[in-house]
């Protein structure tokens, strides 16, 4: 992916659209198949059926078993995919081309990912699509999956509101894959077929020879987009004012998170956490029996395992500038603590004082690692000149 | 209210070691009074001070955290102030989101011959925690 076609990416989205028509899972596949076969790509990192036909995994695959095993539209998002990718290229770029197929929320923690080199797009060519939203873990593992397979893959093209899926995913503003090598169109497909549309000169290449009409529709995809958003942006805003409201101060916050086991789950599945030692997990934060009792003196008792909410707290300060909103947070909370929308709400505050919006562009710093000379006057407390007079 | 006229409050004064340890020297020599439950935090740089910091002396008894160091194009190190505005700013954002006394927190500049403003900064905190009362954070268990 290079990072030089981002720029253009949306006026090349809008006007080369290829219209595939059957349906979308399968098809994709031997596109996938296709491009594999022809050796325009070496390798795909994706999600598949594991053994047990239960569940999702992330695999690193070839030709072999993808047109039975993988799924690029999973019900539930396991892992995140931004982690996966990360796993992949930590170390260095791919030599081989390789395809990764993300949801919207994985493909904006993958980018933010590359801006703090956790990941190295070179080679990758990342392709996503209009994701419906994702089952929590626990209600697709205990529920019945026949039934929430096909109200999921009924949602992929209808663009319907996806019943029972996570609290985050219902208040998404970010479904489609725009900012992709490779965008699946699913929104106003109507359940005929879908749109491969090159979001970059890659992507165009490897499109190049796929056969299908040309994308007489694409207008009215633009506009069932924007409706959709419009409409999840307005539900956004007062899902998450109306959250604020039942959080704020130290008595509900504290009642939020008290159920809280200390588990650090949270973090150790955050595709924005990347750090090798969380500070929080370190022994900077131990002290001995003695500070422990001078503390629960302070304080009429001390809670432990200790830093409950500095922890929760401390990783917003630390990551909630890119927080991508993804859910996973939650998935993976053992104690049932809205996480996830904790996360969202501290996101959209903390990246609203920047204007930024994690995932948005390559060219888009993180707020943290650069600055303005002249900014965020507010936050400084001015000075009045012969204080000491006025006491 | 005569028990919070006896209300002295827990202060951290984070500053940093050029221009605001300078502040509190140039006070000295000035002969100029501050509060003496202001306790001055020493570190190498107000970039240097992770939001964490403070949040853990909010959360473990401070009742209020100012910070001060150089002016914006005075940094010892360039540009570590600059850092220091926006982590600071995350964290008031975070604490006003939750309603956790954002005002608990201050960032206010003092060069290194700003005795006078360093005293002032420190005298006008004292009084503005005051004036807020206990930190309720610092008297839970259950955080």
């Amino acid at each position: 992916m290079a990072a030089t076609n981002k720029a253009n990416m949306d006026e090349v989205g809008m006007n080369k659209g290829i219209w595939v028509e059957g349906r979308a899972k399968k098809k994709v596949l031997e596109f996938l198949n296709g491009l594999l076969n022809s050796k325009k790509l070496e390798a795909v990192l994706m999600p598949a059926t594991n053994r047990t036909k239960d569940s999702y995994s992330w695999f690193l695959m070839g030709k072999d078993g993808l047109l039975e095993s993988a799924d690029p539209f999973p019900p539930v998002m396991t892992t995140q995919g931004a982690r996966a990718v990360s796993y992949l290229t930590k170390k260095g770029r791919a030599w081989k081309k390789t395809a990764v197929l993300l949801r919207p929320c994985e493909l904006r923690a993958t980018i933010e990912l590359a801006k703090i080199r956790q990941v190295e797009l070179e080679n990758l060519v990342l392709i996503s699509f209009d994701c419906p939203g994702a089952y929590p873990l626990e209600k697709y593992f205990n529920g019945d999956q026949k039934k929430l397979d096909e109200a999921f893959d009924a949602c992929l093209s209808k663009q319907a509101e996806l019943e029972g899926a996570r609290a985050v995913c219902s208040i998404c503003n970010r479904f489609t894959g725009r900012g992709a090598d490779i965008e699946i169109g699913l929104i106003g497909g109507e359940a005929k077929g879908f749109w491969l549309i090159p979001g970059s000169r890659e992507g165009e290449d490897l499109l190049e020879g796929v056969t299908g009409s040309a994308s007489h529709k694409l207008e009215a995809r633009e506009k069932a987009i924007s409706e959709l958003r419009a409409q999840r942006e307005e539900k956004r805003k007062q899902t998450l004012d109306s959250f604020q409201e039942t959080v704020k101060g130290p008595e509900n916050l504290m009642r939020v998170l008290s159920s809280c086991i200390n588990c650090h789950n949270c973090s150790r599945v955050c595709p924005i956490c990347f750090c090798r030692e969380c500070y929080f997990d370190s022994k900077a934060l131990s002290s001995e029996a003695d500070a422990m009792l001078q503390r629960a003196q302070r304080k009429n008792g001390l809670r432990l395992p200790p830093d409950l909410l500095l922890f929760h707290l401390g990783r917003m300060t630390h990551m909630s500038i890119s927080c991508v909103s993804c859910g996973a947070c939650e998935d993976a909370c053992p104690a049932d603590v809205p996480v996830s929308m904790l996360f969202s709400l501290a996101g959209r505050n903390t990246q609203a004082v920047f204007e930024y919006e994690p995932g948005r562009s390559l060219e888009e710093a993180v707020p943290y690692t650069v600055f303005k000379f002249e900014e965020l006057k507010d936050f400084e407390a001015p000075y009045i000149k012969e204080y000491s007079k006025e006491q | 209210m005569d028990e919070k006229k006896e209300f002295t409050p827990s202060i951290i004064y984070g500053l940093c070691s050029w221009c605001g340890t300078g502040g509190s020297e140039t006070a000295g020599a000035m002969h100029l009074q501050y509060a003496d439950n202001i306790r001055p935090f020493r570190v190498p740089c107000t970039g240097a001070i992770d939001p964490v910091y403070i949040l853990r002396a909010l959360i473990e008894g401070a009742d209020g955290f100012a910070v001060s160091g150089c002016h914006p194009g005075d940094c010892h190190f360039d540009s570590g102030n600059y850092r220091a505005r926006r982590r600071m700013a995350v964290l008031k954002t975070l604490l006003e989101t939750f309603g956790l006394d954002s005002e608990r927190v201050w960032l206010r500049w003092v060069g290194h011959g700003e005795g006078k403003r360093f005293a002032d900064t420190a005298n006008e905190f004292n009084d503005h925690i005051k004036k807020m009362g206990k930190n309720p954070l610092a008297q839970r268990r259950d955080t």
